[in-house]
């Protein structure tokens, strides 16, 4: 239950930043999308919107909103479980009020500012996502967001990180049918996040060999996981010299794509992004890359001799 | 030694976002990466004041940051997610695909000499 950031920036009359900065992690977000823009249904702009920030400590985005609410660490899905209760008018006691924070009188004028509106959307960020609970938590926001929809309009939308992360998701998912997690071992798709993902492979050491294409994980993985890098011969294409690349047994300079390189981005919404090239840049993009790689790989002689038609009797 | 759990939330800043491009080899980025803010009285009871190192240790690993007093929440702490704070994270992902990158409860001691004298060398 999702819109585009045009609906939003048109017709959002409330919007609630959940586990999220955008001030600093997303600093266009107000100005483009969902605070500041003038539209026909919004004339007035930031006056005819209410914004509702619930995180933890006060961050540089709470002068933008007009309520805050500091919810108590990891008891998102706590405060989200009582508000899905106060939207239905059922029977909540004070200490469980209580244990998410906030006050009887937050949560109320929270719910009737969401019953009130004419179009809400909950921005959820890393703060709802990554902390005990992860996609419960989030599963939990969306569940609201589809319940207030017996009362106005509401949706939801993941506040998205580093660039065109949404479009590695969505290729991924037109191609084979899932987001991310998914092994190819058997000569189909398979999805199952916990078990194929990259950190779960990394960690457990089912690969021996890593191909990273415009990814820095040994500055962002967690240490196990780095360390299995590290024994591993692995491949990277990057512009620049990451952590990644240091470890790596070969590292292919490429073009900074949308820079020097042309493609497509997608962005938070899935918008695709057409991006044409700005500067000329010396080096191959990642796409050209990947294809002479695969190209040489076919000239070699298959390692399973003459490979049969189907492979469901390999497992 | 200071026994008392805090709980680290790794974050991201607008700073950290422009150094990551700007190249993580810098010394802003380092900086940047390895300084976690915490709470006046949380920094007085570990026994350090600004610019001090601490060694920070979840179950998992161990880093050591310089310290800054900030206005955020007694008990917690913040610092920019980054080289060090892989070295805090488990690899688990609870079936998720995604580590725990937030809520660790972890253990504050003070190491010897600070930041700023560290910078003066």
């Amino acid at each position: 239950m999702t819109c585009t950031l045009g609906e939003v920036k048109n017709r959002a009359d409330f919007i609630v930043y959940w586990g999220g900065n955008p001030a600093e992690c997303h600093p266009r977000h107000f100005t483009k999308y969902a605070l500041m823009p003038k539209s026909q249904f919004l004339p007035r702009g930031r006056k005819d919107r209410t914004m509702v920030l619930v995180d933890i400590r006060e961050t540089k985005s709470v002068k933008a909103s007009d309520v805050f609410l500091q919810v108590r660490p990891g008891k998102d899905f706590e405060l989200i479980t009582v508000l899905r209760a106060m939207i239905k008018d059922q029977p909540i006691s004070e200490a469980q009020i209580a244990e998410t924070g906030l006050s009887v009188e937050q949560l109320q004028d929270f719910v009737a500012r969401m019953k009130a509106a004419r179009f809400g959307v909950f921005f959820f960020g890393m703060g709802l996502s990554m902390t005990r609970g992860k996609h419960m938590n989030s599963a939990a926001l969306l569940t609201l967001a589809a319940e207030m929809n017996a009362f106005t309009k509401f949706v939801a939308m993941p506040m998205r990180g580093h660039g065109n992360v949404t479009g590695a998701d969505v290729i991924m998912r037109w191609q084979t049918g899932y987001p991310f997690g998914i092994s190819f071992n058997r000569g189909y798709p398979r999805y199952n996040p916990g078990e194929f993902s990259t950190v779960d492979v990394l960690v457990r050491g089912d690969t021996d060999c890593a191909f990273i294409i415009g990814a820095d994980p040994g500055a962002t993985m967690p240490k196990p996981a780095i360390e299995h890098l590290k024994r591993v011969p692995t491949i990277v294409l990057d512009p620049h010299v990451t952590h990644t690349s240091k470890m790596a047994r070969v590292h292919i300079t490429t073009a900074p794509a949308g820079i020097s390189a042309p493609g497509t981005a997608y962005r938070m919404d899935e918008i695709p992004l057409p991006l044409r090239p700005a500067l000329e840049s010396p080096y191959p993009s990642d796409e050209e890359v990947v294809r002479r790689i695969k190209e040489t790989i076919l000239k070699k002689p298959d390692w399973m001799g003459e490979r049969p038609q189907m492979l469901t009797t390999q497992v | 030694m200071s026994a008392k759990r805090y709980l680290l939330n790794p974050m991201r800043t607008a700073k950290q976002g422009v150094q990551v491009n700007v190249g993580k080899e810098g010394d802003e980025y380092i900086e940047i990466t390895t300084t976690l803010s915490i709470h006046p009285d949380d920094m007085a009871e570990i026994g350090v004041s600004d610019g001090d190192r601490v060694l920070v240790k979840t179950e998992f690993g161990e880093a050591e940051f310089g310290c800054q007093t900030a206005k955020v929440p007694e008990g917690m702490i913040f610092v920019p997610y980054g080289p060090p704070t892989c070295q805090l994270m488990d690899g688990g992902t609870d079936g998720t695909g995604m580590p725990t990158s937030k809520g660790w409860e972890v253990e504050v001691t003070p190491v010897g000499g600070s930041k700023f004298e560290e910078k003066a060398e």
